[in-house]
């Protein structure tokens, strides 16, 4: 080992020198990936628990919803339907006496068609809320348009309407989808927006269908209503999601709301 | 000293062959990948024992030339591994131009057979370390094999490719062959080194598993 440092052996020196620097590097890249890949590899652990807190939130946000509907419904049932018949059964009750005069039973008898008929009218009108006959049977085009007729019928809103959309263009429950976004839309606006007026427009062309929804009324901040846990902004986000359509939305405070969906055709969601 | 290194240097060459052997034990239950590897394995180890035997067994020989077997199948057996690893059309292209130099070399100095051929040994291995490097990159997107033999190639690679281009200028000079001695020590250190590494992907990845989960 001492011949080593004699100058004979320079070159011997100066190549295990090399051996050992290029030693050195080797080990430098092994270790440089080695550590990149432990870096990609929690980065993409923290992104895969990010999505599933998102996951958790959302289930969250449906029960809540599902709660609410559950007891509107309840509601619904209980002040439209069953508070109603309790009377029919009152009066038909007294139709059973034996002692009761015809003027009475014709009293009775009428008491009980009109409510029969509120009844009837309510439970039409709640099957109606729950799920729009038109939607199935006509498509969305004929749903949207009663959806804005029934709107402008309240005479807060003027709402303008046009479509060029055929029958059967979307599977339905894609089309049930858009009609939720919109209906949710115009919800938002009822409530918050103090606009005067809604445009709605639904068109197919060559390979996209495109739905635009603008009002007027006091806008609002997209950031803070996209995060915030409210159940309708995300709601009209994750129905774009399931869709896979494109989803945009521009507000800012006073100057209304315009939301365009764009869903290529022929990528079924 | 020297006789501890000469021991090394045995047991590297017997090591290489018990290699060959345990990575043949599950040859038919794994990838063209693994195959290729097997292949490599157990060819190295013949080129070493022969060499061994020429060299100091029964011949007494100059077994420089077998160098040359080594380095060409090294390449050539190397180039496929990391074709099936990186799936790069490319791999199998290269092979070519690269044999056909060595070709020209033999053919325009065939003098060159019984010496190292240092040009020929840097090529080869320089483009074994770069497919090394390039599958350590693809490792990174995820869960893949071989990654320890992967590790092992480009370390011992890239150190021994100076080892065996000096090879010829070492033994022009004129420096006792005690000292002569001392890189070729170094290399068998290495190669030790990258046989365990070997044996621990072995363990870890392809030991059969002889219970049934």
């Amino acid at each position: 080992m001492e011949d080593l440092l004699t100058s004979d052996n320079q070159v011997i020196n100066i190549i295990l020198i090399a051996i050992g620097l290029l030693l050195l590097m080797a080990i430098a890249i092994v270790l440089f990936f080695y550590f990149s890949r432990k870096k990609i590899i929690k980065a993409e652990l923290e992104k895969a628990r990010l999505e599933i807190d998102h996951q958790k939130e959302l289930l969250q946000a449906t029960i809540i919803t599902q709660e609410e509907e559950r007891s509107r419904i309840a509601q619904d049932l209980h002040d439209a339907i069953s508070s109603k018949l309790n009377v029919v059964s009152l009066n038909a009750n007294f139709l059973t006496e034996k002692d009761i005069t015809t003027d009475d039973a014709n009293k009775f008898g009428e008491s009980i068609l009109n409510v029969t008929s509120t009844v009837l009218e309510n439970s039409r009108r709640i099957a109606h809320d729950l799920l729009p006959p038109t939607l199935s049977k006509f498509g969305l085009e004929a749903a949207l348009e009663e959806l804005c007729d029934e709107v402008s019928e309240s005479g807060k809103f003027e709402v303008r309407y046009e479509a060029n959309y055929p029958m059967e263009t979307l599977p339905s429950d894609e089309e049930l989808h858009l009609f939720r976004v919109i209906q949710e839309l115009m919800n938002n606006s009822i409530k918050y927006s103090e606009a005067s007026q809604i445009d709605v427009a639904l068109h197919k062309e060559d390979s996209v269908v495109r739905l635009a929804y603008m009002d007027n009324g006091k806008g609002f901040d997209i950031n803070d209503a996209m995060n915030s846990k409210g159940l309708g902004m995300s709601g009209i986000k994750n129905r774009a999601a399931i869709l896979k359509a494109e989803l945009s939305m521009t507000s800012a405070p006073n100057e209304g709301i315009e939301v365009k969906i764009e869903k290529p055709l022929g990528s079924s969601a | 000293m020297s006789e501890h290194f000469k021991t090394i240097g045995d047991i590297t060459v017997y090591v290489s062959l018990v290699l060959g052997l345990i990575y043949t034990v599950s040859f038919i239950r794994n990838n063209k990948a693994y195959r290729l590897f097997t292949i490599y394995l157990l060819l190295i180890s013949i080129i070493q024992i022969a060499a061994l035997y020429v060299g100091r067994g029964g011949l007494q020989k100059s077994n420089l030339y077998f160098s040359h077997y080594y380095y060409i199948s090294q390449f050539v057996l190397l180039s496929l591994f990391y074709f099936e690893l990186l799936k790069m059309r490319w791999i199998k292209f290269a092979l070519i131009p690269v044999l056909l130099f060595i070709a020209y070399q033999f053919i325009a100095d065939p003098e060159i057979y019984f010496r190292y051929n240092p040009l020929a040994m840097t090529i080869t291995q320089t483009i074994i370390v770069f497919y090394s490097i390039l599958y350590l990159y693809k490792t990174l997107q995820g869960k893949s094999e071989f990654v320890i033999v992967n590790v092992g190639i480009l370390v011992y690679l890239i150190s021994s490719t100076l080892i065996f281009a000096s090879g010829n200028l070492v033994l022009d000079l004129d420096i006792p062959q005690e000292t002569r001695f001392t890189l070729i020590n170094v290399n068998r250190i290495l190669t030790l080194i990258f046989q365990l590494l070997i044996l621990i992907e072995w363990i870890k990845n392809y030991r059969p598993q002889f219970r049934r989960s």
